[in-house]
């Protein structure tokens, strides 16, 4: 969307409040949704509850096609369709809902910083170990993509998706590196974050914002899905007080599925 | 040290030790943590193409990547960052991605994409700082490869377009610049009074966007406003670098030459915005006889005189 029509949108979003039947939408849980966007889309229904916000989860195959810019999760809310972390935070914030008021400018950059670590690390790395490493992306990441589809349309999506992220990666030089030297990110990135969280209870303080929704979606996502190897969870596992956050996080907003979730 | 570490990077102009903005952070840490380095510029060798800059010699191993780098120096007991906390180091990855996703996509449009600037800034340098006949593939190679940076990693899938990407990364390109004026505050580095890597990145970002000479920039005027970044980048190139500020006195009217004096400083901000109206309204200034640049002479006439003739919208 250009900027004025972005604009525009947010106006018209501030005048209506939020309704009743707001719906997520995500790739099947159980059978097609990856690591990456398992991660986002949790990373935005945890943000959503924050605001106290209700949502219906909607699981479709081809949640990714019904998407405006391409990447799930997005929401369905009245008639504006919003899809990644970061437009659906204006979005709620036209609406009126906002985590962050309570925070001076300094540290909005800093929160600003640190999305875009959590991002530019993270976020890439799971991408990076989904579809680059050709072992997972064999086991796991290609039969799990392809599984609504039937032959042959199953063999050219996963290859085509594959190509693209591959494509990706190369341009901003992720290729050259090996599996370790991704793992070694993930740590340093972990360590980055735990180190700014120290022993408070919120990125910020007391108050979470969509930082902690963020850095909850992904590192939650990393503890508890199987992959080839436990590698990427150890490393996260290491950094006892992104532990504690996950699971208290995971307490507060989402007791109602306690029972299905462990960490 | 038995001998010195050798660098390769593109070489220097518009008083910075080098154009090129992953050379610019190596060179500007080094001076920070006090290595000492061999400088050698690829300019007029066959590396332009071959060699992916900055590089860093030591002892047979071969260091690229500026991240790497500055690993490489820390263990070589070359460490700026040695009195941050914990937190300062984790806020400086933090700020060292925010730089990379979100203003490194508009500089390489500014410099590399934006058909104005590209035509009359970039490749003119890079073509007479790269041997025949490489400089006919030298610039080319460079801008596809922003190009297609910018659009695998910015572009949604509906937005295959560069024109409609533009207007978003220019819009999160001003926010970051705004962002990292909040931060620096009134301080003269991002860490107190000791330059750190996080202030080698930056400078490294920020200063070819300030100092180069560019027909058509919207994100240099944006950070012209932004006072304590650009006295940031003047007071490191004046301590560390000992550039001498006014050497350049018309080419681009819009840099700023004394950072220290603030009534000065306020004048000549005046005098710049001046300049720009009448820059807007008289299109031939730039181009004009006496006001071309002394780096231009070794050019062949031919440019020259395609840069007279280009309007200036």
């Amino acid at each position: 969307m250009s900027l004025a029509a972005e604009a525009f949108v947010s106006q018209i979003a501030a005048a209506e409040p939020w309704p009743e039947k707001a719906t997520l939408y995500q790739p099947l849980k159980e059978d097609q949704i990856l690591l990456s966007d398992s991660a986002s889309s949790l990373a935005v229904q945890t943000f959503l509850r924050m605001c106290g916000l209700p949502v219906q989860v909607s699981c479709c195959a081809n949640a990714e096609y019904m998407s405006p810019s391409g990447k799930v999760p997005f929401i369905h809310v009245g008639n504006q369709v919003v899809s990644e972390l970061g437009p659906i935070v204006q979005f709620i914030k036209a609406k009126g809902h906002s985590l962050s008021d309570g925070l001076d400018d300094v540290q909005r950059a800093e929160m600003k910083a640190y999305m875009e670590l959590v991002n530019n690390m993270l976020l890439t790395a799971e991408l990076y170990i989904q579809w680059c490493d050709d072992y997972t992306a064999t086991e796991i990441s290609r039969p799990r993509y392809s599984s609504p589809y039937s032959w042959p349309l199953n063999h050219i999506l996963a290859y085509q998706k594959q190509w693209e992220v591959r494509r990706k990666m190369n341009a901003i030089g992720w290729s050259g590196k090996s599996l370790e030297q991704v793992y070694e990110d993930v740590s340093q990135c972990c360590q980055a974050l735990s180190q700014r969280l120290g022993t408070q209870p919120y990125f910020f303080n007391k108050q979470p914002t969509e930082l902690d929704a963020l850095v909850f979606g992904h590192l939650f996502t990393i503890l508890t899905t199987q992959l080839t190897n436990d590698e990427l969870a150890e490393k996260v596992k290491s950094y006892t007080n992104l532990l504690s956050f996950c699971h208290r996080i995971d307490q507060t907003y989402f007791k109602e599925d306690k029972g299905s979730r462990s960490v | 040290m038995a001998e010195p570490m050798e660098l390769l990077c593109w070489g220097g102009d518009w008083d910075l030790p080098s154009v090129h903005t992953d050379s610019l952070i190596v060179l500007t840490y080094a001076k920070f943590s006090g290595a000492k380095l061999a400088v050698k510029s690829i300019d007029w060798t066959w590396r332009t193409i071959t060699a992916s800059v900055p590089q860093l010699h030591y002892e047979g191993s071969t260091v690229t990547e500026p991240t790497q780098i500055l690993n490489f120096l820390r263990k070589q007991r070359f460490n700026a960052d040695y009195e941050l906390t914990a937190k300062q180091g984790a806020d400086t990855m933090a700020y060292i991605a925010l730089l990379e996703e979100k203003l490194r996509p508009a500089l390489l449009h500014t410099f590399w994409v934006d058909t104005e600037n590209y035509a009359n800034l970039t490749r003119p340098w890079f073509t007479s700082h790269s041997p025949f006949p490489l400089n006919f593939f030298v610039p080319g190679r460079q801008a596809s490869l922003a190009l297609s940076r910018i659009l695998l990693t910015k572009a949604e899938s509906p937005l295959l377009n560069i024109t409609e990407v533009e207007g978003k990364i220019y819009s999160e390109a001003k926010e970051c610049l705004n962002l990292l004026s909040h931060r620096l505050g009134n301080f003269h580095f991002f860490f107190g009074d000791t330059p750190t890597s996080l202030d080698a990145f930056v400078f490294g970002h920020i200063a070819p966007l300030i100092k180069a000479p560019l027909p058509s920039g919207q994100l240099q005027k944006h950070l012209n406003q932004l006072d304590n970044l650009c006295q940031f980048c003047n007071a490191i190139l004046k301590n560390y670098f000992n550039a001498s500020a006014e050497k350049r006195t018309d080419c681009s009217p819009t840099t700023i030459h004394d950072p220290v004096d603030a009534n000065l400083q306020k004048l000549t901000q005046l005098v710049n915005k001046e300049s720009n109206l009448i820059e807007k309204m008289d299109d031939n200034l730039r181009s004009s006889p006496q006001h071309r640049p002394h780096r231009h002479e070794s050019k062949p006439l031919a440019l020259a005189g395609e840069r007279n003739s280009t309007p200036h919208s």
